[in-house]
């Protein structure tokens, strides 16, 4: 008996003593400026400029029901929410969607989209309305043809009222191709309140930013070790940067981009190329920007360069344990996988004179579950709020 | 034959181009890619025929192939010998580009596999500054000084004044320019008579159909000595020569037609044609 105690005792100690063992996390200057720089959240979201309808209810409201229509597709048995799940955070949880065939890319989430600078995995639209439009049309997705969809909305005398009542006319005075590009607009409007909320990041962040120390208990030792990776020796921050854990660029990490046998998904190239031959752009006929601000928009200074080649967005990181599997093509099965790409990184899959900033990392396993920590004080479903 | 001999049915074809106008983008026109790569991990996802298929898809005229190892290369030419101008790449995979100026392996490596009369050039090797000085740099110069081979090399300015330093007589074909701004690559052309450079994996010299003007002048400096290149260096990049050759045929069309098709295969075909002149 007392020698069970004594081992009790003992290991108790010992508990204590290891939890007690780690040591507080440091931050430098640089770093705690750099990790003040990831807030504050959430930001001030402006309506659409190039949306006439984002922020009016009425569109928001008829964007949600489309959203959930499945006569927005050539065979009516798919919507947006087929691939776009609101149980899994907008995602589908599959490496690579399947609309009417299997497509080529993994469907991100939806969340915070206003703060996006280009859409999509290759930036082919640089509106959200111009994005909603894309899978619609595209002959593997909705299959859908701007002359069926007003077919689709005139057979109902529900979809026809909420056309007029958002639009301000009916769906046979306006050119087919406009109609598209309303049911894109109200498509977008709904989407665009769909937001994360704050999380224990934020928090922590905000105590940081004012020069406080109490930091919340939530954001425990290994996800403050993680964020100083984050930060720091892994470099994540380059790319990952800013309020929205993203830079909204596009670059080669290294990745094999083959579809198929033979058959490359070349990103962000065929982004651009997809981006300068639609008509649903900032600077487009369909937009609602003042063309003086809709000409100074990105889109018209981009150019395709081969680096574009095998280029994909950088995802936000908000909410990203909850959007498995990762990658462009959903590749990597968790993050894990997405840490062990980065720590092992193939060189020999970049060019010398690309993206020099990427060398593997060399993490050890520790480091891994500390990164992995921190990105989990980023999880919070995307809501409407 | 030798360049004066090959220059007359050169001027006469470059008097037709002048004659028909510019018409780069519209009629497929053919360009020789300098720049090829056909590494050990592209064999499986593009056999041969499957390579040689997207070159000719592409329009060109001929490519200059080099491989980490030369067996993909000698699989290319061995489908296409008209069509494939084997290069002899100093790698036996590709992730050597960083090292191999230290291995002596890499030497060996050359010289086991150099076919004299079938390797038109050694290359394209990674060296920069004081790596030309390294034994397995002078030995390679040498050896493209013994077989009269031209050096595709990837360098920045000091590594290639070092080569010329080395061997005053040889050439060189200096890959994507060195990543050069046009009024250094300038200097240097203005510096080296027996120096070419390729425009792969560059954009800055050209976009939307344009010509940048700083490029321009370059161009119309030294017309005979810029070529067109894609760098396969992943396997993903194969398909990217058809994008590659039809995004050049866009700009080419935007320069002098004479000016124009030197860039897009005469000069490659003139580098092949030259002959090192002797040193004494």
């Amino acid at each position: 008996m007392k020698l069970f105690l004594a081992l009790a005792i003992l290991c108790l100690t010992a508990i204590k003593a290891s939890a007690g063992d780690e040591k507080p996390v440091e931050f430098t200057l640089q770093e705690k400026q750099m990790i003040v720089a990831h807030g504050p959240w959430p930001l001030a979201m402006e309506p659409d400029s190039s949306n006439r309808y984002s922020g009016s209810d009425v569109a928001i409201a008829f964007g949600q029901r489309l959203f959930n229509d499945t006569r927005l597709s050539s065979e009516r048995d798919l919507s947006c929410a087929t691939c776009h799940k609101s149980s899994q955070s907008f995602a589908d949880g599959m490496a690579r969607s399947v609309g009417r065939n299997t497509v080529d890319r993994n469907t991100p989430s939806l969340a915070n989209l206003r703060l996006n600078r280009w859409f999509g995995w290759s930036g082919g639209a640089d509106t959200l309305w111009g994005q909603s439009v894309r899978p619609l049309q595209d002959e593997k997705e909705h299959n859908l043809t701007p002359d069926v969809l007003v077919e689709r909305i005139a057979e109902d005398e529900t979809l026809l009222g909420d056309y007029a009542q958002a639009f301000g006319a009916g769906v046979f005075d306006h050119e087919p191709e406009l109609v598209m590009a309303n049911v894109g607009k109200a498509l977008a409007a709904w989407q665009e309140t769909l937001k994360t909320p704050r999380t224990v990041f934020d928090q922590f962040r905000d105590v940081m930013a004012v020069g406080g120390t109490d930091y919340p208990t939530g954001f425990s030792l290994s996800a403050q070790r993680g964020l100083k990776l984050f930060v720091g020796k892994a470099k994540c921050s380059i790319c990952h940067f800013g309020p929205n854990f993203t830079n909204g660029e596009f670059h080669d990490i290294g990745l094999s981009y083959f579809i198929e046998d033979g058959r490359v998904d070349s990103g962000r190239y065929a982004g651009i190329q997809t981006f300068q031959d639609t008509p649903f752009t900032r600077a487009g006929k369909y937009s609602d920007e003042r063309p003086e601000t809709a000409q100074k928009a990105p889109g018209q200074f981009v150019q395709l360069q081969h680096r574009n080649w095998g280029e994909f967005r950088v995802p936000s990181l908000r909410n990203v344990t909850n959007t498995a599997p990762y990658m462009h093509n959903g590749s990597l099965q968790d993050l894990n996988a997405v840490i062990d790409h980065y720590s092992t990184m193939d060189l020999e899959r970049l060019h010398i004179n690309g993206e020099s900033l990427l060398q593997p990392l060399g993490l050890s396993d520790d480091d891994v579950s500390d990164l992995i920590a921190f990105l989990h004080s980023l999880s919070g479903a995307p809501s409407t709020q | 034959m030798n360049l004066r001999q090959i220059g007359l049915p050169l001027f006469i074809l470059s008097g037709f181009a002048v004659l028909v106008g510019n018409s780069y983008a519209q009629q497929k026109s053919p360009i020789i890619d300098t720049h090829i790569h056909y590494s050990h991990d592209a064999w499986e996802i593009f056999p041969p025929a499957k390579a040689i298929a997207l070159l000719r898809q592409a329009g060109l005229k001929k490519a200059f192939v080099s491989s980490s190892n030369d067996d993909g290369t000698m699989m290319l030419h061995a489908q296409a010998p008209d069509f494939i101008v084997p290069v002899l790449r100093p790698y036996r995979r590709r992730g050597e580009l960083r090292t191999w100026m230290h291995d002596p392996a890499s030497l060996e490596n050359v010289k086991t596999r150099l076919q004299p009369g079938l390797h038109r050039g050694i290359g394209e090797f990674h060296a920069y500054g004081d790596d030309i000085n390294t034994d397995v740099l002078r030995g390679v110069i040498a050896l493209a000084k013994e077989h009269d081979l031209f050096l595709h090399a990837h360098s920045d300015a000091e590594a290639v004044d070092l080569i010329f330093e080395q061997d005053p007589t040889a050439r060189v074909l200096w890959a994507h320019s060195g990543f050069d701004d046009p009024e250094d690559v300038m200097v240097m052309l203005e510096k080296h008579d027996n120096l070419w450079a390729d425009l792969a994996f560059r954009t800055d010299h050209a976009g939307n159909g344009k010509v940048d003007d700083d490029w321009r002048v370059l161009f119309e400096k030294y017309p005979d000595r810029m070529m067109i290149g894609t760098d396969t260096y992943t396997p993903e990049r194969w398909p990217y020569v058809v994008a590659q050759a039809a995004w050049s045929r866009g700009w080419l069309d935007d320069l002098p037609a004479d000016v124009a098709q030197k860039i897009a295969w005469e000069n490659a075909e003139n580098l092949l044609q030259a002959r090192r002149k002797t040193d004494d």
